[in-house]
């Protein structure tokens, strides 16, 4: 029995202190999940402690939604509600959204400013680095009552949750064994959000997405090019992503992490990958006002659509001028809440400004290309209800490898990628 | 002074409005609109921040046309239908010949299976103009109370 590291995500490792792995994964390794993972208690509390509270970083916030001292902004690290803080001297700090008292919420306002993070219960105020500054009635009234003589105030701070900043982007972890932040991405990964993330950014709004299905559904559709222009029957109808594009995957930290992207230019037809009766092409189908999807090459690499996930739970996404980061938040083992940050650059002409709100309609909630998987993951949290203890999902499209293959998006490499960092986790 | 005629002729725009979306027919519902219109839904969290994003963003007649062909032919979702209940609607004002309204909603959704919830609740915000055809809406912005929304939205509110 071997305690998992950074470096060592054999599969089939199993954790100190564990009875007996939670299930026996399929010989054949990535290529199967079984579908328990999807709905059983016991995985789902194991990930809280081994994922989220494990060697992972999580996306927590923008630097540009806490710009000035004092500004906060909650979050989630898996089900864990967190703070993240600017402080005086504009230092980024993370904590527990907890009391070190009774364990009340501290903050409910997703954003806003603060000298002090002050408990509604009973008024124990801590400073923005989550150190507790103050216990009302710490010395009692009238000289009665009131904490022990021996009651140290440093020992009940906030907990902390460690964090790094990369291009603007907020990421925390729990781990105090976990890899720098930039080894833990990898470079193909940190090349992508400096792409993006190259100059100052502005938040156009959120959106909130509850889905009927376990957090990890919604992982592997993020980062599944196979399902993307067929379930998307809008990407192939308005010829937006085709797999005849010019297009790849890559991926990054043993495939923990993956980009699929394409470059809308370099459309190929005629091929009869679309014309043979393929259920994602409309035919006859025009869009009374085409305005909708006129664009602008913003990327002088020639990329059009380009979704990046990064394990275990965010996603950074490029759809023609929309830019969002996607944050799923587990809430059971049947539920999660996608939280979408969609932004656009400070620097944007009102003309692209209102191109890529307009463009907004393809994303979101009611977006034409995303309104599919707020179902899909669903229809398969109730299609896998009462399989059997062996039963599992086949992902063999492209091989059985974990790799990169920058000319091609008819592969599942992308999500053995994640079951290989999830097994590793999770010691299965 | 707005009189009583007028206000009839925009509750009937709102009865209108709900049958065609209620009763699926839905193809009805942008000709209720003016072609250079704007129809928004948006969050309450968004609205009141002052950030543009909307959940829905159609800036012409065209657009609305679109969702109805998206509805029809491109997405997939579970079959659903919406029931609304509009309530509170006060006349604000003229502006630019158009009349500024605002009214409740509140729209039940029920899934093909059965299951049945308050889906969005919130408010309408109109400018409406009186066309010798009859009124028309010139802009709704739809707020909606909720930032979050279940599952997914594709039938207008």
């Amino acid at each position: 029995m071997r305690q998992y590291t950074p470096g060592s995500r054999t599969p089939g490792d199993t954790i100190v202190g564990m009875k007996e792995p939670l299930l026996e994964w399929p010989a054949v390794g990535v290529t199967r999940s079984p579908y328990r993972v999807m709905s059983d208690p016991e995985i789902y509390a194991q990930e809280q402690q081994r994922i989220f509270r494990g060697p992972t970083w999580n996306y927590l916030c923008l630097e540009a939604e806490i710009p000035h001292p004092g500004t906060f902004r909650t979050a989630f690290i898996g089900e864990t509600p967190v703070i993240v803080t600017r402080d005086k001297e504009g230092g980024i700090h993370a904590m527990v959204n907890r009391c070190a008292h009774k364990g009340a919420m501290l903050c409910v306002d997703p954003c806003g400013k603060r000298d002090t993070l002050v408990c509604p219960y009973h008024g124990w105020a801590y400073d923005l680095q989550g150190k507790l500054r103050g216990v009302p009635f710490q010395h009692g009234v009238a000289g009665k009552g009131g904490m022990p003589d021996g009651f140290d105030l440093t020992q009940h701070n906030l907990e902390r949750v460690h964090v790094q900043s990369f291009y603007g982007l907020i990421f925390g972890t729990f781990s105090t064994t976990a890899e720098p932040l930039q080894t833990y991405l990898g470079p193909a990964m940190i090349d992508h959000i400096s792409r993006v993330f190259h100059k100052p950014i502005e938040v156009l709004g959120y959106h909130h997405q509850v889905l009927h299905n376990n957090w990890k559904l919604y992982m592997e559709n993020s980062r599944d090019p196979y399902h993307a222009t067929i379930l998307h029957t809008f990407y192939a109808t308005f010829k937006l992503n085709r797999l005849t594009m010019d297009g790849g995957i890559l991926v990054d930290h043993d495939g923990w992490h993956s980009i699929n992207y394409s470059k809308g230019a370099t459309l190929r037809e005629g091929g009869g990958e679309y014309e043979s009766g393929i259920r994602s092409v409309v035919e006859d189908v025009g869009l009374a006002d085409p305005s909708l999807i006129h664009r602008k090459q913003e990327f002088d690499d020639g990329i059009t659509v380009a979704i990046q996930s990064l394990f275990p739970s965010c996603v950074n996404q490029q759809i023609y001028n929309t830019l969002a980061l996607r944050n799923v938040v587990p809430q059971g083992p049947l539920q999660c809440e996608l939280h979408w940050t969609f932004f656009g650059y400070r620097d944007d002409t009102p003309e692209l400004r209102e191109m890529r709100l307009k463009q907004s309609n393809l994303i979101g909630p009611a977006g034409y290309v995303s309104i599919d998987d707020g179902v899909i993951g669903e229809y398969v949290q109730r299609g896998i209800a009462g399989t059997g203890i062996d039963a599992s999902a086949v992902m063999e499209m492209g091989g059985h490898e974990v790799a990169s293959t920058p000319g091609s998006r008819a592969t599942e490499a992308t999500l053995r990628g994640f079951w290989t960092g999830y097994r590793a986790l999770m010691g299965l | 002074m707005i009189d009583e005629i007028v206000r009839r002729q925009i509750e009937d725009l709102h009865t209108r409005y709900i049958r065609a979306i209620d009763d699926d027919r839905l193809e009805h519902w942008p000709a209720l609109f003016t072609e250079q219109c704007v129809y928004k839904i948006m969050t309450r969290e968004n609205y009141d921040r002052g950030l543009p994003l909307a959940v829905m963003d159609c800036r012409s007649r065209g657009m609305l046309e679109d969702r109805v062909t998206g509805l029809r032919k491109i997405n997939v979702f579970e079959p659903q239908r919406y029931l609304h209940q509009i309530c509170g609607l006060s006349i604000d004002g003229i502006e630019d010949g158009a009349v500024r309204c605002r009214s409740n909603y509140l729209v039940v959704r029920t899934m093909a299976e059965g299951a049945m919830s308050i889906f969005s609740a919130g408010i309408y915000l109109d400018r409406i103009v009186l066309e010798p055809s009859g009124p028309r809406f010139e802009e709704r912005i739809v707020i909606a109370d909720s930032r979050r929304i279940d599952t997914l939205l594709v039938i207008p509110l």
